[in-house]
């Protein structure tokens, strides 16, 4: 018995080892190329052709300065539309996505199942089957180049909806809602004051998921935005690919590559717990 | 749905639930449902620009589909090969995806092993998740590039010879296409698959373990089964989202999909025909192929759960 | 239909509504004279560069002007034909446009030029006071005319190529670095294959890249790419030029990358080991240029064995320009202004469009590019520039010429069959143009 034991008690741990090994080589491959991407972003030209080091080069500051003043690719504006992007979609996304859930849920209205069982149906379609029409439409309204173009329709997430409702089938006690008509207020007051307090953490995971997914998006804007001073972050970094790439100094393409994904990177160092947590929520409740 | 209510108190707030509900529905016609109609509408007229001239739009019919399916001087139907690009590339990055989350979840949730670190290591592979899709597969080529920084190192351990080149040869540009996407989705599928297991009822586990059940028995004969809405849930977000992909292989071969186009997507197609030359006809009628073999695919998969289930 | 209607409706609504919120009007400035930003549209930073170091004034602000207009930049690269598409949209929606969007003035390429000169977006600026043109060289002008003979722009250089070589190396190889003397063993394509194999040899490079010769022989075609019925046409000069790369490969040669490429880069350097490069003036001085910090003077310039002219920027006057005299004057300064054209050679060894001024340097023996060792290019330049002829172009000749290159390098990297490669190339050509007939 005892002999059997150990034999499990070492097998167990030989398996530990193995796991851990496979899980801290994992882990290296996620993050090889980022350390990578950082050393050779302080490095000049000169130095990244003699070959690869781990040794930074020093020339950070110099590089950055570089990348920030670029008068082809303005990665400080693509930054700033990006933003107003992305922070316009995860406001009107969650926003709306809780109103209409809301709405769904708590009244009772003729069509209530017949608008459940649609936003449902529709959340499978390859967003990329209305890509022709919106950019049809956009360019016959003389729309390209607007970055409202690309936050409105997000008004209309039907994953995001999907999402909220689940959350407030599972935390909305309809009492409150009640209660709250009860001391005189407004629908519209009861859902502003007292309902988005309750459906707060939803709300900041979801505000987060579609602000990422929005700072990222590169297929519908590439295709609509073509000034170069409406240009968001993607498309300034698939433009680097295609650069005469000669003329370049590769330390500053490191740099602009850096800058890119810097924000959602510090962004998620400080949330990332709730991140992970807003990941499974969601979907497995569903 | 259950509702505990009594109805007539909420009967007089019905037309708070229209109002609620209206944006969402009107941005939804606009800016999705009419386009999509839009999109099948175009894809019977020949419509595109000329540099500074608009040709059409001009009804075709189905001109703009034979168009599509009409095999090249090599016999082969382009947009088949692009659908089986798709495919494989996905496959690829797929495999290795759920065999390694399934494994890691398993690892993870294992009592027994009691891994430490947990909390660190899921932010750690979570992490590529984020990272916008273009930027992560721009340094990717600069540094598989021929002038980046592990070619030489390659070559000085002799893996591969000087005048291989990463992004001139199939199988490699597909490797690192599916490398990238493994890279960003392993860790989300990870935490989804563990967060399935988590949710089985432990006494299960207790019980099988007391029986003298193996762990590999344990897993196929409870974990599996009892996880399968999850997994299956990931499998088909995962797949859908392969079809549509775009923003990887585009940017590592510069929206050419080199070499001799077998790296080219559905997408990219698509995106040749509507950047540039604003061709709503040819993306009109891509878009629509792609619509249906989605539905197809998603029906199919469907279907074979459900036999499974019976 | 009435949907259609309603919906429309409901958009420009929506438009208004957010165009109203976001306050993004076009602030309604008058639309009389002169328009407050001279709005200037460009694949590079090329001649952004000369026009703000001689032309435009730098005000306190740090912005550029020119008069009282601002000046506003829009730089898209040319590659892929991205830069003809923002082109495209922007002068199709001219009417349209706010005066931040509206173009006043565009640079243009030798390889699409045609597309904007024979069409409407273009005007006549002959009309804005551009009349000047007996300085400049012949085909610059024919390039920027319709077929009415209406001069829709001018060229700010002009653009005869020649062959580069590093002096070094030819020193080693052929035993000179005599720009006459290297000249008589390259003047030929025979004569360039046989110092090819000499450079092997040694262990050097003819070219750093396939498509290095690819400009002279293109330059050298006998049929457009695309003929009056609309048929893709690969001219024997586009053959000669696979037969030659093929032959290149085969004996290694040359690196198989393209001409842009940064596996080209090094060869440009100290440490490059490669004999010639091709290109006109602006090629080494503008793109060569990363060479110019380690080895300067190492260089040498002569005919080869084909004569032939790439590029040049055309700056053209886009039809609903608001800002024609400060276009106009823009335009005359960079052909006609004898004191900024002078620095454009002493300062910027640019080959300008100013017959009178590259003679007044091709005579004197005092100058020199330092980049070419001392070399007078300009003399050189003057002789080749009487052999351009501007012909046998197409809208089409941008996507044309990276094609066959990109789709080329797939069958000498032994990637496709030769039959592979071309069909690839048809494919493209039909995706980006639909209505060229690309059947063989």
């Amino acid at each position: 018995m005892n002999k059997k034991n150990k034999i499990a008690s070492i097998q167990l741990t030989l398996l530990r080892i193995l796991v851990y090994a496979v899980i801290i080589l994992l882990c290296f491959l996620c993050l090889f190329f980022f350390v990578m991407l950082i050393i050779n972003a302080s490095r000049t030209n000169n130095q990244l052709q003699r070959g690869f080091t781990l040794i930074p080069g020093g020339h950070f500051i110099y590089n950055f300065k570089n990348a920030f003043t670029d008068s082809s690719i303005q990665i400080p504006r693509g930054m700033v539309n990006s933003f107003i992007v992305a922070a316009g979609s995860a406001i009107c996304t969650t926003y709306f996505s809780a109103l209409t859930a809301y709405g769904i849920y708590v009244y009772n209205f003729k069509l209530k199942k017949l608008a459940y069982t649609f936003i449902i149906a529709v959340m499978m379609i390859p967003t990329q089957v209305s890509a022709v029409g919106f950019v049809q439409l956009a360019y016959k309204y003389g729309l390209n180049n607007k970055l409202w173009v690309l936050i409105v329709p997000s008004i209309a997430a039907p994953a995001v909806f999907f999402y909220m409702y689940q959350y407030l089938k599972a935390t909305l006690p309809l009492d409150i809602v009640e209660a709250s008509r009860i001391d005189g207020s407004s629908e519209f007051v009861t859902f502003n004051k007292i309902v988005l307090p309750i459906m707060k953490p939803a709300i900041a995971v979801q505000m987060i998921f579609s602000f990422v997914a929005a700072w990222n998006n590169y297929f519908l804007p590439a295709l609509l935005l073509t000034s170069s001073d409406k240009k968001t972050v993607p498309i300034m970094i698939a433009q680097l690919r295609s650069a005469d790439y000669s003329k370049f100094d590769m330390g500053k393409v490191y740099m602009f590559i850096l800058l890119a994904i810097l924000p959602v990177i510090v962004v998620y160092i400080f949330l990332s717990k709730s991140i992970i947590k807003g990941v499974t929520s969601g979907s497995v409740k569903g | 749905m259950k509702d505990n209510k009594p109805k007539v108190k909420s009967i007089s707030y019905a037309k708070w639930g229209y109002i609620f509900i209206i944006p969402f529905f009107l941005v939804y016609f606009i800016f999705t449902f009419y386009p999509q109609v839009l999109t099948f509408y175009n894809s019977f007229f020949e419509n595109f620009r000329d540099g500074l001239t608009q040709i059409g739009p001009r009804f075709v019919g189905f001109d703009n589909y034979k168009a599509l399916l009409t095999p090249s001087d090599s016999g082969t139907i382009d947009i088949l090969k692009y659908f089986g690009n798709t495919i494989i590339m996905w496959i690829m990055g797929a495999v290795p995806q759920f065999v390694i989350a399934l494994l890691l979840a398993v690892f993870f949730t294992n009592t027994r092993l009691n891994i430490k670190g947990q909390g660190i290591m899921k932010t750690v592979i979570y992490m590529p998740n984020l990272i916008m899709a273009s930027a992560f597969s721009m340094l990717f080529y600069t540094l598989f590039s021929n002038v980046g920084p592990i070619k030489p190192l390659l070559v000085q351990t002799g893996i591969i010879d000087q005048s291989f080149d990463f992004f001139f040869t199939t199988i490699s540009v597909r490797g690192l296409v599916a490398t990238l996407n493994f890279l960003m989705w392993f860790g989300n599928t990870t935490i989804l698959l563990m967060a399935g297991i988590q949710a089985i009822d432990e006494s299960l586990f207790e019980s099988a373990r007391l029986d003298g059940a193996s762990s590999t028995r344990v897993f196929f004969n409870i974990t599996m089964p009892l996880l399968k809405p999850i997994f299956v849930y990931t499998f088909i977000t995962s797949m859908i989202g392969g079809l549509q992909m775009f923003d990887v292989p585009s940017v590592l071969t510069n929206a050419k999909g080199t070499p001799n186009r077998t790296v080219m997507t559905v997408i990219m197609y698509l995106n040749n025909y509507l950047g540039g030359s604003n061709n709503y006809g040819m993306a009109g009628a891509i878009s629509v192929i792609l619509f249906i073999v989605t539905a197809i695919l998603s029906i199919i998969v469907f279907k074979t759960i459900d036999r499974d289930k019976g | 239909m009435k949907m259609k209607k309603f919906i429309s409706a409901v958009l420009v609504a929506t438009m208004v509504l957010s165009m109203m919120l976001t306050g993004c009007g076009d602030g309604g400035s008058a639309k009389k004279g002169e328009g407050e930003i001279f709005h200037i549209m460009a694949w590079n930073v090329e001649f952004k560069g000369f026009f703000e170091t001689y032309f435009a004034e730098k005000h306190d602000d740090g912005e550029f002007y020119v008069g009282d207009a601002k000046v506003k930049w829009t730089i898209v690269p040319n590659e892929g034909g991205a830069y003809q598409d923002a082109l495209d949209r922007a002068l199709l929606n001219q009417e349209n446009a706010s005066e931040e969007e509206r173009v006043d003035m565009f640079l243009a390429e030798a390889d699409y030029i045609a597309k904007y000169v024979q069409s409407d977006s273009t005007m006549d600026v002959t009309k804005i006071g551009v009349t000047d043109f007996s300085n400049t060289y012949k085909y610059t002008v024919e390039a920027a005319s319709d077929e009415k003979g209406v001069v829709k722009g001018v060229s700010f250089q002009c653009c005869p190529a020649g062959l580069v070589y590093r002096r070094s190396i030819a020193l080693d190889v052929l035993g000179t670095d005599n720009p006459a003397e290297v000249q008589s063993k390259l003047d030929s394509w025979e004569k360039f294959n046989e110092v090819a194999a000499l450079c092997k040899a040694k262990g050097y490079y003819m070219t750093a890249s396939d498509g290095e010769t690819y400009r002279t022989f293109s330059n050298n075609k006998t049929e457009a790419w695309v003929d009056a019925d609309g048929n893709l046409v690969i001219d024997s000069a586009i053959q000669a030029w696979m037969d030659q790369s093929e032959m290149f490969r085969d004996n290694g040669y040359t690196i198989l990358c393209d001409v842009w490429a940064e596996e080209k880069q090094p060869q440009m350097l100290d440490t490059g080991k490669t004999l010639c490069f091709f290109g006109p003036a602006w090629y080494y001085n503008f793109c060569m240029g990363n060479a110019m910090d380690t080895c300067k003077g190492d260089w040498g310039l002569c005919e080869g064995p084909q004569s032939y002219f790439w590029g040049g920027t055309w700056l053209l006057a886009a039809t609903g320009c608001d800002n024609t005299k400060a276009v106009a004057d823009t335009m005359n300064a960079f052909i006609n202004n004898d004191e900024i054209v002078e620095k454009l050679v002493s300062e910027q060894s640019q080959f300008v469009n100013n017959q009178k001024i590259n003679e007044k340097f091709a005579s004197d023996p005092t100058y020199g590019n330092e980049f070419l060792g001392g070399q007078n290019d300009t003399a050189l330049f003057v002789e080749l520039a009487k052999n351009i002829k501007f012909q046998n172009t197409s809208k089409y000749d941008q996507l044309c010429n990276e094609g066959i290159q990109l789709y080329w390098r797939e069958y000498l990297k032994g990637k496709v069959t030769k039959e592979q490669a071309l069909e690839n190339f048809r494919k493209y050509i039909k995706e980006k143009y639909p209505n060229v007939n690309t059947d063989k």
